[in-house]
């Protein structure tokens, strides 16, 4: 697995827009809509080389500070001087509101990607880069609010691993949140999902990143990977709290959620 | 069918208060639906994790006190905490995450609401209507041991209106917010309810016996007079809210009046007009101008 992603690290975004026709974008714009943060949330994003999470988050996060700011100067119409002069120095350098997001991938090389395009698109606060592996995290125990994993966990050997250590470092009332390609109900669906799948993907892999077996062996990882309700039975059995998922286009992609309660 | 679990979640809070209230007196309209709500407390039991010996909640403690009490006891929680923040947030999500925040639990445990805050207001609504209960049992139980004076009906009306519309004073400011929320598609089932629970409480304590037309015809007409002044109390500045019991204290004559005409029907046809088109008219001024006070 570190192979195939040694390999894809500098192609992996050009990769994920053809594949997906650029839904990937929508899918992670949703996630981010689930998870709903408010500033000051600390996010651990697993399996996020790239950013792409990373940095939505950072977005999302920012305009609602922004719209938090606002309705704080609405309130301030009634507040004495003394006491505006006070807000306006706490807020001043907090365009993010204390939010933070830990990036962690175990692959040096998509981290590497992800730092670039931080500074190539000019995020610098509230952001850090950790190498680590999803089965056994460099962290303590109740540290972050959010942990997502997106398109990550079906490179995890062992998942229950995973979810467990998942558990371990988020605060009690903490979201565990998953995307993930997964089981398609509709048959209809499913056959052209498969057609395109095996015939497309892997050429699309040659073509574009010089690389068929990768992208073989990523559709096949795919089909591997359990459906949604084995999926939330392992969430479930590593204790988090009202699990369930929203499929995303009846089923190819799903959003798995679970409270640590 | 697990991806199912927020309407009957949502609908469990109102249904255990109307089962609350409905045990003490038998009404026509809550037992049908008692009968579909009853089923729901069953699903929910898999919900419980069996973490130690015996469920009992054991308060504030530590993080273990958590386990021991059942996913919707601590969506109440949360939501009661929530109640706090809302003068400055706003019926929202971050409310919800800061009244998280004193629990001891993270902000993202608001995810488990819906993001427009919903929960919150049909929660804060059922607690006033439990509270509304409550006082008119102890104005009731003062009655029959002979302190207090039986109240004229239309006199108890008013003071149950007020009573109830009083408790909307600390979150005014954002309660237009609620309102259109509350009007909803999906919200509309679960306040509705609420809704009409409140205005049966009223009337049972009232001391309305009636199982024929009339029945409706009360029910109707009070729901006019409940909706009409909480919409005219949103737009009053006067001090004490002064103008909004004087437009109480009209509506509740008026009404005692129709009830002395021979078009009962009609009257009631008309109030529920009027009380809806009001409530269109004012939730729409109230969407279009967010920041009335």
């Amino acid at each position: 697995v570190y192979q195939v992603f040694e390999s894809v690290a500098k192609k992996y975004d050009v990769m994920n827009d053809s594949m997906t026709l650029g839904i990937h974008r929508v899918w992670k714009d949703i996630l981010m809509h689930k998870m709903n943060p408010s500033p000051g949330t600390l996010l651990l994003d697993v399996a996020g080389g790239t950013g792409d999470i990373a940095f939505r988050f950072i977005n999302y996060v920012r305009s609602a500070r922004e719209r938090q700011l606002q309705r704080k100067l609405k309130h301030h119409q009634n507040l004495s001087w003394q006491e505006i002069s006070e807000s306006y120095q706490e807020d001043k350098f907090k365009s993010l509101g204390d939010s933070q997001v830990v990036v962690c991938d175990i692959n040096k090389e998509m981290l590497k990607v992800g730092k670039q395009k931080a500074q190539h698109l000019g995020y610098s606060e509230g952001l850090s880069w950790v190498l680590g592996n999803a089965e056994e995290l460099p962290f303590d125990d109740d540290k972050f609010d959010v942990y997502t994993i997106a398109f990550g966990i079906r490179n995890v050997t062992r998942i229950d691993l995973a979810l467990q250590e998942a558990y371990r470092v988020l605060k009690p009332g903490g979201r565990f949140l998953c995307l993930e390609f997964s089981h398609v109900s509709n048959p209809l669906l499913s056959r052209l999902y498969d057609l395109y799948s095996f015939q497309v993907i892997p050429v699309l892999g040659e073509v574009i990143a010089g690389d068929w077996k990768s992208y073989q062996y990523l559709v096949e990882s795919i089909r591997r990977f359990p459906p949604q309700e084995e999926l939330k039975a392992m969430i479930e059995d590593a204790g988090f709290l009202k699990v369930d998922y929203q499929n995303l286009n009846s089923g190819i992609v799903a959003i798995h959620s679970g409270f640590k309660l | 069918v697990r991806c199912q679990l927020y309407p009957p979640q949502r609908a469990l809070q109102a249904s255990a208060v109307l089962r609350r209230v409905s045990d003490e007196q038998k009404e026509p309209l809550a037992s049908s639906s008692q009968q579909q709500f009853d089923s729901q407390p069953t699903d929910h039991q898999p919900e419980k994790e069996p973490r130690g010996p015996h469920p009992s909640y054991t308060g504030q403690g530590g993080q273990e006190s958590e386990d021991y009490e059942s996913e919707e006891q601590l969506q109440h929680r949360i939501l009661t905490a929530a109640l706090e923040f809302v003068p400055q947030h706003g019926w929202t999500a971050e409310a919800i995450a800061e009244g998280a925040k004193t629990l001891g639990l993270s902000v993202a445990a608001a995810g488990m609401f819906h993001s427009d805050g919903s929960e919150l207001i049909l929660h804060f609504v059922s607690q006033c209507n439990t509270k509304l209960s409550e006082l008119l049992e102890q104005e009731q139980k003062l009655v029959q041991l002979g302190k207090a004076q039986k109240k004229p009906t239309d006199q108890f009306l008013r003071d149950a209106v007020e009573a109830r519309l009083r408790m909307l004073i600390p979150y005014i400011e954002k309660w237009p917010q609620a309102l259109s929320i509350l009007l909803l598609p999906h919200n509309i089932p679960s306040s509705l309810n609420l809704l009409t629970s409140m205005i049966d409480d009223i009337w049972q304590y009232a001391g309305d016996q009636s199982t024929d037309f009339n029945w409706y015809t009360r029910r109707a007409v009070l729901t006019g007079i409940y909706n009409t002044t909480e919409l005219v109390m949103m737009q009053d500045s006067s001090p004490d809210f002064e103008e909004t019991w004087r437009f109480l204290e009209n509506r509740v004559a008026d009404a005692m009046n129709m009830g002395n005409t021979a078009n009962q029907v009609q009257s009631t046809g008309e109030a529920v007009v009027q009380g809806l088109v009001g409530a269109a008219v004012t939730v729409s001024d109230a969407e279009t101008s967010p920041a009335v006070r």
